[in-house]
């Protein structure tokens, strides 16, 4: 009953604000909605676990539902939790678990990034993966990069420095976009920080969302036995990747009741609220150029949920030229490994649509994200160039060249 | 730990939170608004009441509720109204304004109360509503279609039919006639029914089962389920598919127009610079002297502070999460402000028979720059200005004023920042 009461089951008023703000009981019938798998449901599980509505796998644990509601009921650990005891019973599909299994993805994709990528766009195998393993055939792959971050950064140490921080890169960046990784190491770098990296594995959200809550818990072991020592010697632990962030910050304490999931929460940072600090003590270096660049921002809902505002926001407003415009236009509708599924490709371009026409009416050609998936989306969904604002700010000190 | 900084930190994503965040910001103040969850509007039927019944004559629906509002101040000194009537007027323009500029906008009924019908079939008095809402002559139709869904809960067609002929002044021929259209969902929830609107999927089958039923002279009622966000883009849609006037009524929560005009006020603050974290709780402020330096807060990930020149705790009552009831009594929940009890009566005995349930009255008290004050009138905390529904003596479902002293106190206190601050 405690960690019930923990989850604010009883604060529950019954006002289905949460399925108004859900993105995908919106589009589509054969999602039952948070409060039903949430609250509804939750009071039968106390008595019975497996008290799961089936509808629960069209979940897409955006967490808008958590984020809106009044009353502060933790819905959507219910329904992770929820899913979790469906999996653990029913099993998961071979497809949700190559899906999930990002890291599994990524190394297979590095023994020969170029046969993967080209693969990736050749219909015909796209229609039998679709065929065999039920992933939509029309949704954009990621790229694989042809070295890793982890690579990259061997070959670029930055320079040592007294002050430094840890970097969680997540896997988006690790396999597929390095230069985003780069970017952060050279920013901090230019800023007098030094950036750590080790070898981490997946942060378990894209397993976290697909039930299977075991393997996730796994990842989560292997990570915070990685993380231990920077956090016993006071380290901050450095994102770039929203979903990274909120899964040490919250998923850690919250859904694994991990020791010290505590006091890595409190050690766990944005770049960008870093840099913040930085600037608040008057230690950013402010040497910017003039870019002459106007951009879409898209507020990624793992971001929303981490609760730490738009910490890009204050950074890049002080770059000359650099207009930002927020698009706030809701959800991207990819959700991680959630588009990639057959049966949800059409539900996630559907969410995604409003944001789609937000760039186009506003005339956008490039938009800025912190969440990789939904760069992936808006770039599939609009044609736009999308990049991580940290490869903005690597722009406006002179050390990038990835803006197009 | 981390801190965030503001000029003005927000507390509460209520209406007067939003109209505290975008009347700061228009000034140019740096400004951050969090809240715990979305509050009253997006259970509110979306409609800004501002004064509903006659003072002396209770049963009456009052046609001028500025001048009544004028009278009220006279009885009750004590009502938030009092504390922002030199703003009034220029409160509900600004809110028309930025309504209008994002494409929703709300009407005015020429000074007086609009009275307007319910999904129960009551008629009840409201003082600016969203142009799809804005129902005209009822009393001249011929004929009322009232349309409802197969599978939306809450909505009764026949219901609302046979209550509006009892409340509502109609004309003596005027037909009344439920209809439930099939759209193919066995259960429908409204936001899913409007985004499926907004996509013009089932407005041929809706057309194809509701003109049949239409004669000259007809009006057709629907529940608040046209299009997800405001304006009335999609009843106006519907009006002319079915060639005659379309509109919608208010409905029990969750309804969508309230949703909707949340989201139009939080786009606004967006695009305008406000920073917005929802689902973040402030749990302690703290002060140094008579001022607030920075608030804790709890987030779904962790806990930060938030240090602001001047704050606004825009934290609705017990709905909104404001005000706290436990055994030991009522409490704010953040900087613990006395609340007060209700003791203050009304000077003019018998005033609404229907005294409503006492607990709406408890609150805080302000003086006129919205800064709460204890007992005998001294400043608690000098850069705190409190509004919206934790305010103290005021009855809102009885007065029909709840959204009207939300906007008006919100809209002073984003206008007083900098007073306040200089003091
Ligand atoms: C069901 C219902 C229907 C109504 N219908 C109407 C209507 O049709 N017309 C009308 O004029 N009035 C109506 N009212 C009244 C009106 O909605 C409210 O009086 C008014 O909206 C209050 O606004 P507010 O901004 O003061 O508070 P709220 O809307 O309650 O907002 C409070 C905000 O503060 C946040 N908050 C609370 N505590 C904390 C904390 N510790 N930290 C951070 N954030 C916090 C909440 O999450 C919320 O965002 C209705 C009220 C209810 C309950
Ligand atoms: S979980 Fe929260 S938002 Fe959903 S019905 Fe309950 S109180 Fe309302
Ligand atoms: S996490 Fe997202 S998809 Fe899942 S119930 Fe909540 S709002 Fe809906």
């Amino acid at each position: 009953m405690n960690k019930t009461n923990e989850l604010a089951l009883d604060n529950c008023i019954k006002c289905s604000i949460c399925v108004t703000h859900c993105p995908v009981a919106k589009v589509t019938d054969k999602f039952a909605g948070p409060k039903q798998n949430g609250p509804d449901l939750e009071r039968f599980r106390l008595e019975e676990p497996l008290a799961v509505h089936p509808s629960i796998e069209y979940c897409s644990n955006c967490k808008n539902c958590e984020v809106a509601c009044p009353s502060g009921v933790s819905i959507s650990t219910m329904n992770c939790r929820a899913k979790g005891e469906y999996v653990a019973k029913n099993g998961a599909p071979l497809r949700d678990r190559l899906l999930a299994n990002v890291e599994l993805m990524g190394d297979f994709a590095r023994l020969m990034p170029g046969l993967v990528n080209w693969g990736g766009k050749v219909k015909l195998f796209r229609e039998l993966a679709e065929r065999i393993f039920n992933i939509s055939a029309d949704m954009t792959l990621p790229q694989y990069a042809s070295k890793t971050f982890y690579e990259l950064y061997r070959e670029n140490k930055p320079p040592v420095s007294a002050k430094k921080v840890v970097y969680f890169p997540g896997c988006y960046v690790t396999y597929n976009t390095p230069e985003v990784g780069l970017a952060l190491v050279k920013v901090m770098a230019h800023n007098g920080v030094e950036v750590l990296v080790e070898e981490f594995n997946c942060c378990g959200v894209p397993l976290i969302a697909n039930g299977l809550l075991a393997d996730a818990k796994n990842n989560a072991r292997n990570n915070m036995r990685k993380l231990e020592k920077y956090i016993d010697a006071g380290y901050q632990i450095v994102t770039s990747c929203p979903s990274c962030n909120l899964a040490l910050r919250r998923e850690y304490g919250e859904l694994f009741d991990m020791e010290k999931a505590h006091r890595l929460a409190e050690q766990v940072i944005d770049v960008f609220e870093y840099l913040q600090v930085l600037a608040e003590n008057g230690e950013l270096k402010t040497d910017f150029k003039h870019l002459s660049l106007t951009v879409g921002y898209h507020q990624p809902c793992h971001l929303k949920a981490v609760g730490c505002g738009v910490p890009s926001k204050g950074i890049l407003d002080l770059v000359p030229g650099v207009e930002v415009n927020d698009l706030d236009a809701g959800c991207c509708g990819l959700s991680g490994s959630y588009g990639f599924k057959k049966e949800k490709y059409a539900i996630s371009q559907e969410i995604g649509r409003q944001l789609f026409q937000a760039v186009k009416k506003k005339g956008l050609n490039r938009v800025i994200t912190e969440c990789g998936m939904c760069q992936l989306q808006i770039h599939h969904g609009t044609g736009a160039e999308v990049y991580h604002p940290i490869q903005v700010l690597a722009e406006a000190y002179g050390l990038g060249s990835d803006i197009k | 730990m981390m801190n965030k900084k503001a000029d003005v930190l927000v507390i509460g994503a209520g209406l007067s939170g939003l109209m505290a965040a975008a009347k700061a910001v228009e000034q140019g103040k740096k400004v951050l608004l969090v809240a715990k969850g979305m509050g009253a509007l997006g259970l509110s039927s979306g409609c800004i009441d501002l004064w509903g019944y006659d003072i002396d004559q209770p049963d009456q629906v009052c046609s001028r509720p500025l001048q009544e509002i004028d009278k009220l101040i006279q009885v009750n000194p004590h009502h938030p109204y009092a504390r922002v009537r030199d703003v009034l007027e220029e409160s509900l323009d600004f809110f028309r304004k930025i309504c209008a500029e994002n494409g929703s906008p709300y009407l005015e009924n020429e000074g007086g109360n609009w009275l307007l019908p319910t999904a129960l079939g009551t008629m009840r008095p409201t003082y600016l509503v969203p142009a799809s809402m804005a129902v005209k002559s009822l009393e001249e139709a011929d004929k009322i279609l009232v349309v409802g869904f197969k599978g939306l809960k809450d909505f009764y067609p026949d219901v609302l039919v046979a209550n509006l002929q009892r409340n509502a002044e109609l004309k003596p021929s005027c037909k009344l006639e439920p209809v439930l259209v099939e759209v193919g969902s066995e259960e429908l929830k409204p936001a899913a029914l409007a985004h499926r609107l907004e996509r013009g999927e089932i407005i041929d089958k809706i057309v194809q089962q509701v003109k049949p039923l239409l004669s000259p002279g007809a009006v057709v009622l629907f529940p608040p389920v046209l299009g997800s966000s405001g304006g009335a883009g999609m009843a106006g849609r519907l009006a002319d598919e079915l060639g005659c006037p379309v509109y919608e009524v208010s409905n029990i929560p969750p309804a969508l127009p309230g949703d909707r005009l949340q989201k139009t006020l939080l786009h606004h603050l967006k695009t305008r610079g406000v920073e917005v974290i929802i689902g973040s709780t402030v749990t302690t402020a703290h002060l140094e002297g008579n001022r607030c330096v920075k608030v804790t807060v709890r987030c779904l990930s962790g806990t930060m502070t938030i240090s602001a020149r001047v704050f606004v705790l825009a934290t609705g009552s017990f709905l909104g999460g404001g005000l706290e009831a436990d055994i030991e009594g009522i409490k704010e929940s953040i900087f613990n402000l006395p609340v007060q009890i209700g003791a203050e009566e009304w000077s003019v005995q018998e005033f609404l028979d229907l005294k409503g349930q006492p607990f709406n009255k408890f609150g805080i008290a302000v003086n006129d720059h919205l800064q709460p004050v204890d007992e005998s009138g001294q400043v608690l905390v000098k850069n705190l200005m409190v509004t919206g529904a934790n305010l103290a003596g005021c009855n809102y479902p009885i007065e029909k004023c709840g959204n009207g002293v939300a906007l008006a106190t919100g809209y002073k206190a984003g206008k007083l920042v900098e007073v306040v601050h200089g003091e």
